[in-house]
């Protein structure tokens, strides 16, 4: 329960487990794909500018979805290709992948502060608290997801804040469950009973002594928030309710491809499975934490 | 038993409640309603007499009380766009979403109870990893790009389904896939978990140190108890399918509820969206208190804790 | 280069004849992406609205799509008394699909109806010339125009459908959609708003009618949202006719066996609208400068060739070149000039660009390319992407800073049905020049064919100098049929299925 994977938290185990540790890691195959595949998009996301052949943005009505490299008729000038207005795809694709990056994180961030906070508060204090916050998380799952998202972002626009909040608002029911269930039973032991019977204030409890404890969980809900809120942004892009052009969106891009799906078919199947191995990999890597911190659950 | 029952009962209708609230406030966030009723090319002066006429210049608690009771007595509003009521609208699309939420629940269980029970039985066996797989790859599948993809190789390239539409039962067959595999993982981890939980259990132990044979203790033992989560899990999965089917829906040409809710959100006819977010929650709301009662009723361990 | 691609396409195996599902049941299935809110043709604003009354109504007369001659269609003949006065003799013995007869009673209440504003008849300037209908026999009427109104049968021909009184009185607009009963071709076996139709041959349907008798036995339309849902379904041959194909896909169905393609320009015009009058508050677009930067800014050409293709042909006038009294004569050209543009902005206080946004309804990669090109000179313009009952709302409040539209005119040949509708001061007006708005309004109403002619070209070239709005381009429609069928489309927009037979 209390095994950690960041460097940090290394100090509190006995060197034996830490190299233990290590080797489980390196072992697990499934967390070892989806972190290298997830450092490689993180890479390209940061390097795109320098990465890039062209600007994302331009476009060139005069080479309109030309084919990707491996095609006869493609040529290494793009890549990846062209889009429908002639824009370099590999360059919206290195774009993009910032946009669902950010999404996705920014999107877990703000549902995990929310979800986190009220998990917490309904797990350490329960009764009354707890009855509040069962019903809170209640009826927010009530409410249908898309489209309350696709209503809420019609009427306020669909700019990237504003379908990152949405997101943000809406996805923090999980962080909410395990938050509550991790910190009630975290609450019965001894330790932190000790810290209560000395005095400690309640947010030095919580903090110190309780979100430790329930670090892991709450970034196996995070991985699949993130991998939730991608899903759900591309979604969005694909009922044009969702970021706007000209922004290099991957659910905008294989809303904007499926067009001309039947006969270039690249032009979904590209954005289509760049988003399908990044969340595949961000799953990978959640269902590794998962194992590695909790190894019996698995057999 | 009846006091849990009770409990959860008033915790439905609590949640009931506020989410009339929301969905009514969602319809007067969407702009001056007065303005829309009355036409774009209303006067000022038109516009006021809408807004004595549908008592929007009363308080926003009165407006509510008076729209909740219309509400209960099944009249929702009108919709903007095609001047029908919107009740009957939904009403008639209904069925189509129903459908299509209960196949896709159908598939899901179909493939995730074999493949979890058959994973649980030989633990990293081939069949277990094929579940695994399937599970992890499921979930990263962009559901309308499935959707898209299951289009073009058994609606064009094989040509044995539909492509949109729904003539018959075969055209349920496509969105029903697209729809149900997202949920698939989700029981079969359940029932691959539950198995192996009651198959360490000290009475299947016995069962089979007396001789049962193997399939027996499975039918038997075994799967009436793994199931019990699943069942319940199954109710709220269908709640999420019923709202999360838009997609589905607009690949599809399907004209259900979640069809015509994105349809409105883009001509801004609020009405009908107010009403689907409230029907939809309403559904949502009626089968997670019948699977807790369920759950409760078949384990009664729930009822105490 | 097309041989290869559809050998790709057919190793893929994508590419089979389409099914034959039409024709062996006498059934045209019909799909399009547009709703159509209200059947009656009066209460609603999407061109397949005017699609399917073609089939089930009549007018008084009709205009032949190819020769643009009017011919009488319920009338038996028509005869301007006086340029107020319109006197028509209708023809006898034509019966509603409910059994009734047609009489001249059924003309004056329709048209009385319409004319009275408090009906709110959703295109007021399609009926506001009427004044009044009176019947002067059992099957003659005569119409009061308000003012002279040299469209008049224009509009009557292509817009003006007939409705049965007794029911029409009964059940109104709204019983009218659920049910629709006229005189056309066609009558109606269900009609669902937004989601699909059902038409039986009317084999009672007079022959004498211009618009011919019909030789299909049953049409089923369903509204699919996505093209490529609709051209998939084509594919395999459960649709039967698609239209608003988007050029390069229409290009790449004519390698596909069993499906036939064909293209026709029509009276839309795409334009980019601004809001010069300043409704929607302080808006970069109220300078001149700012539109004409944009204006230089746009690369139509380039469009025209690459996106829209065809027999498509940059506009400089507000107009559709085969309208009366349209003429680009003396009207000011704006050539792509981006680095002009950039010159502008600096001009008019916005060296860095500005951002905006920009609606649009339909053919949103059009839109697209229209954001790509105000970015290259520094417009941050974000898409808005509404259907079209949502957008004209919004340009009916004046919310609506710059737009990317179209107007088919209601394939009226005439430019009033463009001028009128959006430069006299309607909720669609922008410009709210009250110069501009006194020439078209001399243009509507005078009897002369110079005068008129020399008002529109004043105003024409007032909205180019002003720019009030940017004429893009006309359009070109893409039709996409099974092969088994015998359909020509029309200049009009119109597609004309009781024209249509199998082979």
């Amino acid at each position: 329960m209390t095994v950690e994977t960041f460097s940090g938290a290394e100090r509190i185990l006995e060197p034996s487990a830490g190299a233990l540790l290590r080797r489980r890691v390196f072992g697990h195959a499934g967390f070892m794909i989806g972190a290298a595949i997830i450092l490689a998009i993180l890479a390209a996301a940061l390097l795109a500018p320098w990465l890039a052949p062209h600007d994302p943005y331009a476009q060139d009505l005069t080479r309109r979805l030309v084919p990707p490299v491996w095609d006869a008729k493609g040529s290494w000038l793009d890549p990846l290709g062209t889009d429908q207005l002639g824009r370099d795809y590999l360059s919206r694709l290195l774009f993009g992948a910032r946009i669902s990056l950010l999404i996705g994180f920014s999107a877990a961030l703000i549902s995990g502060l929310i979800g986190t906070g009220l998990g917490l508060c309904a797990g350490y204090f329960g009764g009354r608290v707890d009855m509040v916050a069962s019903f809170v998380v209640t009826t927010r799952l009530a409410m249908p997801v898309v489209l309350v998202a696709l209503a809420v972002v019609a009427l306020a626009g669909g700019s990237l804040h504003i379908v990152v909040a949405v997101l943000g608002l809406l996805l923090w029911d999980r962080f909410a469950v395990v938050t509550r269930a991790a910190t009630h039973q975290v609450r019965q032991l001894d330790y932190v009973a000790a810290a209560r019977a000395t005095g400690c204030s309640t947010a030095r409890i919580i903090l110190a002594e309780i979100l430790p404890n329930i670090m892991n969980a709450l970034i196996v809900i995070a991985t699949i928030e993130m991998a939730n809120a991608i899903l759900l942004d591309a979604a969005l892009s694909f009922l044009g309710l969702g970021v706007q052009p000209p922004l290099p969106d991957w659910g905008l891009m294989v809303a904007e491809g499926k067009e001309y799906m039947f006969f270039s078919p690249w032009v979904i199947a590209i954005p289509g499975l760049a988003l399908f191995t990044l969340v595949l990999a961000i799953n990978l890597v959640g269902d590794g934490l998962r194992d590695l911190a909790a190894p019996e659950n698995r057999n | 038993m009846l006091a849990f029952a009770l409990k959860r009962l008033a915790l439905a209708l609590l949640v009931a409640l506020t989410v009339s609230i929301i969905s009514f406030s969602l319809l007067r966030l969407s702009g001056d309603l007065a303005q829309a009723l009355a036409g774009p090319s209303a006067t000022a002066a038109d516009v006021e007499a809408v807004r004595k006429a549908y008592g929007l210049d009363q308080p926003l608690w009165v407006q509510y009380l008076a729209w909740a009771r219309q509400a209960l007595h099944g009249d929702l509003g009108t919709s903007f766009f095609f001047k029908e009521p919107v009740a009957a609208m939904i009403a008639a699309r209904l069925p189509v979403t129903m459908t299509l939420g209960v196949s896709a629940l159908l598939f899901a269980l179909l493939v995730a109870l074999p493949l979890g029970i058959l994973a649980a039985l030989k633990p990293n066996s081939w069949v277990d990893r094929l579940a695994l797989t399937l599970s992890v790859v499921g979930q990263a599948l962009p559901s309308f790009w499935f959707a898209l993809m299951l289009m073009i190789l058994f609606g064009l390239k094989l040509r044995w389904l539909p492509i949109s539409g729904t003539a018959s039962w075969k055209s349920f067959v496509m969105p029903a896939i697209a729809l149900g595999y997202y949920g698939m993982p989700t029981f079969m981890r359940l029932t691959r978990a539950g198995m192996m939980e009651v198959l360490a259990s000290d009475y299947i132990r016995t069962a089979r140190a007396k001789g049962l044979r193997a399939p027996a203790i499975l039918l038997k033992h075994a799967l009436r108890n793994a199931i019990v989560p699943v069942v319940a899990v199954a109710a709220v999965q269908l709640g999420f399918f019923l709202g999360g089917s838009i997609v589905i829906e607009s690949v599809f040409a399907l004209h259900g509820v979640g069809y015509l809710g994105w349809e409105s959100i883009s001509r801004a006819d609020f009405p009908v969206v107010q009403a689907i977010v409230l029907v939809l929650a309403l559904f949502y709301i009626v089968l997670t208190l019948l699977a807790d009662l369920l759950n409760a009723f078949l384990d009664p361990r729930i009822r105490v804790g | 280069m097309r041989g290869k691609l559809a050998w790709a396409a057919v190793a893929l195996g994508l590419i089979a004849p389409a099914a034959q599902a039409g024709k062996p049941d006498d059934t045209l299935n019909l799909a399009w992406s547009a709703q159509i809110e209200n059947y009656d043709q009066y209460f609603n604003t999407v061109r397949e609205g005017i699609v399917f009354a073609r089939e089930i109504w009549d007018n008084l007369v009709d205009r032949d799509p190819r020769t643009g001659e009017y011919k009488p269609l319920l009338a038996k003949s028509y005869r301007w008394v006086d340029p107020l006065t319109l006197d028509f003799a209708l023809r006898q013995g034509i019966s509603f699909h409910d059994g009734t007869p047609f009489t001249a009673t059924d003309v004056a209440y329709t048209l009385n109806w319409l004319a009275d504003p408090a009906n709110k008849v959703i295109t007021q300037q399609n009926v506001s010339w009427i004044k009044s209908v009176e019947e002067t026999g059992p099957f003659a009427v005569r119409i009061h125009l308000k003012a002279p109104f040299p469209a008049a049968l224009e509009y009557l021909a292509d817009i003006l459908p007939i409705y049965p009184h007794d029911y029409y009185a009964k059940v109104g607009p709204q019983g009218m959609s659920r049910h629709p009963v006229g005189t056309g071709p066609y009558k109606v076996a269900a009609a669902e708003p937004g989601k699909s139709f059902t038409l039986l041959r009317n084999d009672a349907y007079f022959k004498e009618s211009p618009k011919g008798r019909p030789a299909i036995g049953r049409i089923v339309q369903r509204s699919i949202a996505e093209m490529p849902t609709q051209i998939a379904e084509l594919m395999t041959g459960s649709i039967d006719w698609i239209w608003q194909v988007p050029a390069d896909q229409a290009e790449k169905l004519r390698q596909v066996p069993g499906v036939t393609v064909k293209s026709a320009e029509t009276m839309r015009i795409g334009y980019v609208g601004f809001d010069a009058a300043g409704r929607s508050g302080a808006t970069p677009v109220k300078d001149r400068r700012v539109r004409e930067a944009i204006a230089h800014a746009i690369d139509r050409a380039a469009m025209v060739k690459n996106l829209v293709g065809g027999d498509s042909r940059v506009l400089d006038a507000a107009c559709f070149p085969s309208q009366f009294g349209c003429t680009d004569e003396g009207v000011k050209r704006y050539a792509y000039d981006p680095a002009l543009a950039k010159t502008l902005l600096a001009e008019a206080g916005y060296p860095n660009g500005f951002d905006i946004d920009i609606y649009a309804y339909r053919e949103r990669p059009w839109a697209e390319a229209i954001i790509g090109y105000l970015r290259a000179v520094g417009i941050r313009a974000k898409l808005t992407y509404l259907q079209y009952a949502a957008l004209r709302d919004k340009n009916w409040a004046g919310t609506t800073p710059l737009f990317y539209m179209t107007w088919g005119s209601n394939s009226i040949n005439d430019v009033s049905a463009i001028l009128g509708n959006f430069f006299t001061g309607s909720p669609d007006d922008f410009a709210r020049d009250a110069q501009l708005k006194s020439w078209i309004e001399t243009g509507d109403t005078a009897i002369d064919p110079a005068v008129r002619k020399a008002n529109y070209r004043q105003a024409l070239q007032r909205i180019a100098e002003e720019i009030y709005w940017l004429p893009m381009f006309s359009y070109v429609a893409n039709y996409a049929f099974s092969a088994d069928l015998d359909f020509s489309p029309d200049a009009d927009e119109v597609p004309r299925f009781y024209a249509a037979h199998w082979k």
